[in-house]
């Protein structure tokens, strides 16, 4: 007896390991970036800028803005909102910009903590960053942070996917990504899309370690795989920018000794691996960086010029993919300027639309999130 | 529900049977009154309460639970609905070396020590199922029944997709688990450090 059911648990160790290289085998082989897309029309030669804020009145306090395009120029934006950050009353709201009348719609409620806690069938405290993308088969995905235990170091990552412009949204799914208690991975740079249909991610940690990732998350909002950035204590919440389908440049916000900078890594493998972490000329309070590949060519990033705190925000282009930059325009920060309450300007988002312009979006004064749109022809004159 | 989530909230609810009946002294009780409190703990912690149950609420904090940790509840279980215990001493000592050497492979590295990430090998390396392979056919050879079980289970439950992870670490072992082990076998060696140091104190 005892011999038969040795050798029956041999035969199941076979069976079962089979099964295991099968399923290794089957993993998806590396894909390449989606390259960006072809040059828009020549924007308008007059300088264009338009600055307004979001009717974003029913919260007090309001973080982490994010958008995607949709039909006819317009803009979906999500970010969260509640009495705090890190609040339990914290939801992720979402707006739609309209260009024919250069309005948001009244903001609406659309993931709130009880929400997602019923759906993911386990408890949270708060909800975090969102960020929102598209795929290659056109759904909007919004991943979003949430934490069950503890503060931001306990974060996990949370994915709805709609396929109708963000009317209508699947119930949130939990990403795991970490075996420690699948705890400390957050959300803030834009996805990018694969040659395969799979999606990459850039994430961090901020558990023990400081540092970046890029999960590979599938047509379900699985994670499939992933690719480490950065390690350490000092690098996060990274900004990734294909300009070819195997060439990117990431930014990262720094958090380590001075001197206080944007840092920079790059691929020339598609992500496979990622240069060691530069320091950029640009400096950085820890904060967040935003990153956008223009059209014709130029590097744009927004960032806080300062190395101490985030009462401005500034406009930097590069002619050579990162390698220098100067100062374009400063959004905020410059002493005409109306100020917010609380002079902060922070975690910028920033997107090129079809038709050319750029749309900036971020954190105002911790009360409101501001919307900036321009044209190349403004930002070439800021001299 | 999906499938994962209820396999995700069965486990935690069986983790909350196995605590429940190790801290409340269950085996104190009858033979049929330890099953019947067993069977009440485990619907109580499963019934939601609002939105949420008992189980929703510890899995919040552990997420879905590794094949040892639920391998291990099981075997609290066990020890305290029949008075014996379901693996022998041996056994368990392996499977707690065992996950103990993965967890200090595993951990450091996976929380941003170095470069190197040793989790990202559980989503798919023929390398990683290699070293699994040789050491499931160690433990087979050695009649370590626990380890042989405990590895089936997990890459069952993964070839299943059981768990909202795609990661096979996920399904082998968790911190719960680690910790577990950990203290297990940091309190027997120092339990038998102090009962050498005693044996070789000069006799007064």
């Amino acid at each position: 007896m005892r011999a038969r059911l040795k050798w029956f648990s041999l035969a199941a160790i076979a069976l079962v390991f089979a099964g295991l290289y099968v399923r290794a085998l089957e993993t998806p082989p590396a894909a390449r970036f989606v390259a960006p897309r072809a040059a828009a029309p020549a924007a308008s030669p007059k300088p264009l800028v338009r600055p307004q804020l979001l009717p974003n009145s029913s919260t007090l306090s309001v973080h982490s803005a994010t958008a995607v395009e949709l039909s006819g120029g317009r803009l979906r934006a999500f970010w969260y909102g509640g009495t705090r950050e890190g609040a339990s009353d914290v939801a992720i709201y979402t707006s739609v910009y309209s260009p024919t009348g250069e309005t948001w719609e009244p903001e609406r409620a659309l993931v709130s903590r009880e929400f997602a806690q019923r759906h993911l069938q386990r408890s949270l405290r708060k909800l975090g960053n969102p960020v929102a993308g598209r795929d290659g088969a056109g759904r909007i995905w919004l991943f979003f942070v949430s934490v069950s235990v503890g503060g931001w170091a306990g974060s996990a990552i949370n994915a709805m996917v709609s396929t109708d412009e963000g009317e209508t949204w699947s119930p949130p799914r939990r990403l795991i990504s970490s075996p420690f208690l699948n705890i400390s991975t957050l959300v803030r740079g834009p996805l990018v899309q694969l040659s395969d249909g799979t999606l990459a991610l850039p994430v961090y940690h901020e558990f023990l370690g400081k540092f970046g990732e890029l999960l590979r998350v599938d047509a379900e909002g699985r994670v499939i795989g992933k690719t480490r950035l950065s390690w350490g204590k000092s690098s996060l919440q990274p900004v990734i920018v294909p300009r070819s389908e195997t060439d990117a440049v990431a930014f990262m916000r720094y958090a380590g000794d001075p001197p206080a900078r944007i840092l920079m890594i790059r691929t020339r493998d598609a992500g496979a691996h990622w240069s060691e972490p530069v320091k950029t000329a640009l400096p950085n309070p820890n904060a967040a960086v935003a990153s956008v590949l223009l059209a014709d060519g130029p590097l744009l990033l927004a960032f806080n010029n300062a190395e101490e705190d985030r009462e401005s925000l500034s406009l930097a282009l590069s002619s050579d993919f990162g390698n220098s930059w100067r100062v374009a325009r400063n959004l905020e920060g410059e002493s005409l300027l109306p100020r917010a309450p609380v002079n902060e300007y922070s975690y910028p988002w920033m997107m090129q639309d079809r038709a050319g312009n750029v749309h900036v979006l971020y954190t105002w004064g911790r009360a409101r999130i501001k919307h900036v749109v321009f044209n190349r022809a403004w930002l070439e004159g800021g001299g | 529900m999906l499938a994962n989530t209820l396999f995700g909230l069965l486990g935690c609810g069986l983790l909350c049977v196995a605590l429940a009946a190790t801290a409340l002294r269950f085996h104190v009780f009858p033979a049929r009154v330890r099953t019947a409190l067993m069977a009440a703990v485990l619907v109580a912690v499963l019934i939601p309460i609002g939105d949420l149950s008992i189980a929703g609420t510890v899995r919040g904090a552990t997420g879905d639970l590794s094949a040892t940790t639920l391998a291990l509840a099981v075997s609290a279980v066990f020890a305290r609905l029949s008075g014996r215990t379901m693996f022998e001493r041996r056994e368990m000592n392996a499977l707690l070396w065992l996950v103990a050497c993965a967890a200090l492979f595993l951990y450091p590295f996976a929380l941003g020590w170095t470069a190197f990430d040793p989790y990202a090998l559980g989503y798919g390396s023929a390398a990683f199922v290699t070293a699994l392979l040789l050491a499931t056919l160690a433990a087979w050879r050695m009649g370590l029944k626990l380890v042989v079980l405990v590895v089936l289970a997990g890459g069952l439950a993964y070839l299943g997709g059981l768990y909202e992870s795609r990661n096979l670490w996920d399904y082998l072992i968790d911190p719960l688990a680690a910790a577990y082990a950990l203290a297990v076998l940091l309190w027997a060696g120092g339990g038998k450090l102090v009962s050498q140091r005693r044996q070789r104190a000069p006799v007064v």
